[in-house]
């Protein structure tokens, strides 16, 4: 890949096509990126458990919001991705199998991070050279 | 199905995520009593940790009845999510029907 290349899309929480309409936009952009299966469906895999963390609360209380998706690319080989929303991410961790979605995002992703200011922004960083993302190693069940 | 009935089949098709968990929550209720569950999801291209989480909850609910259940999948990707979740040998995991139903007719132990 060359120069840089961005995603921003903004979603509904309360919409149920949310999700799926996340996913496929960051399918369209990761083959663009000419990033091949099976590395972009993990990617998808581990975008979509942060997606489903955003849009729970709204399940959860029936308050609406917004979820944010940012994808980008500007080094080699390396997408960042964030997915951002204004719930409170402490109430969510409580759920039955809530922590089924991060051991999820943190055994695909290189590096993950949680920022709670304001919101749960989820913060992913993946290789997108499927040699070194083949390398990444495996995660303890 | 009635409760003499062998088997029970729960068949989904579709992007199964967060915003169906009702519906799939809806569908394991309504299988029946019977001694074998077949949950077939071979026309879901995607599941995601929701749907695995409510499997979970359906699975200990049925080993705590001496039921068996069989997943029956049509594509790599919930293989791989399991595989992610560490939770592969959490279920028993078909791609071919007939397997699945062998298992399920089967008294070997779970």
């Amino acid at each position: 890949m060359t120069g840089r290349s961005e995603l921003r899309i903004n979603r509904d929480t309360g919409d149920p096509a949310t999700p799926k309409a996340l996913r496929h936009a960051l399918a369209s952009f990761l083959a663009a990126l000419r990033i091949e299966t099976p590395l972009r469906e993990d990617i998808i895999i581990a975008v979509g458990e942060a997606v489903a963390n955003a849009v729970e609360h709204a399940y959860r209380t029936g308050d609406s919001g917004t979820v944010e998706l940012h994808a980008s690319t500007d080094a080699e080989d390396v997408l960042l991705v964030d997915v951002f929303d204004r719930g409170a991410f402490i109430d969510r961790e409580l759920r039955e199998g809530r922590g089924l979605g991060l051991r999820i995002v943190r055994a695909i992703a290189r590096a993950v991070s949680i920022d709670t200011e304001g919101g749960t922004r989820i913060r992913m960083v993946f290789n997108t050279d499927p040699a070194a993302a083949q390398q990444k190693p495996a995660q303890p069940a | 199905m009635n409760e003499q009935s062998s088997m029970d089949v729960v068949r989904l098709s579709g992007d199964l995520d967060i915003s169906r968990r009702a519906e799939l929550t809806d569908a394991l209720a309504r299988a029946g009593a019977g001694r074998a569950v077949l949950i077939d999801l071979s026309d879901v291209p995607y599941a995601d940790s929701t749907v695995i989480a409510e499997l979970l909850r359906f699975r200990n609910e049925a080993q705590e009845n001496g039921r068996r259940i069989a997943l029956l999948i049509g594509n790599a990707q919930f293989a791989r999510i399991l595989q992610y979740a560490g939770l592969t040998a959490a279920f028993q995991v078909f791609d071919e029907r007939g397997a699945a139903l062998t298992y399920l007719a089967g008294t070997d132990p779970m």
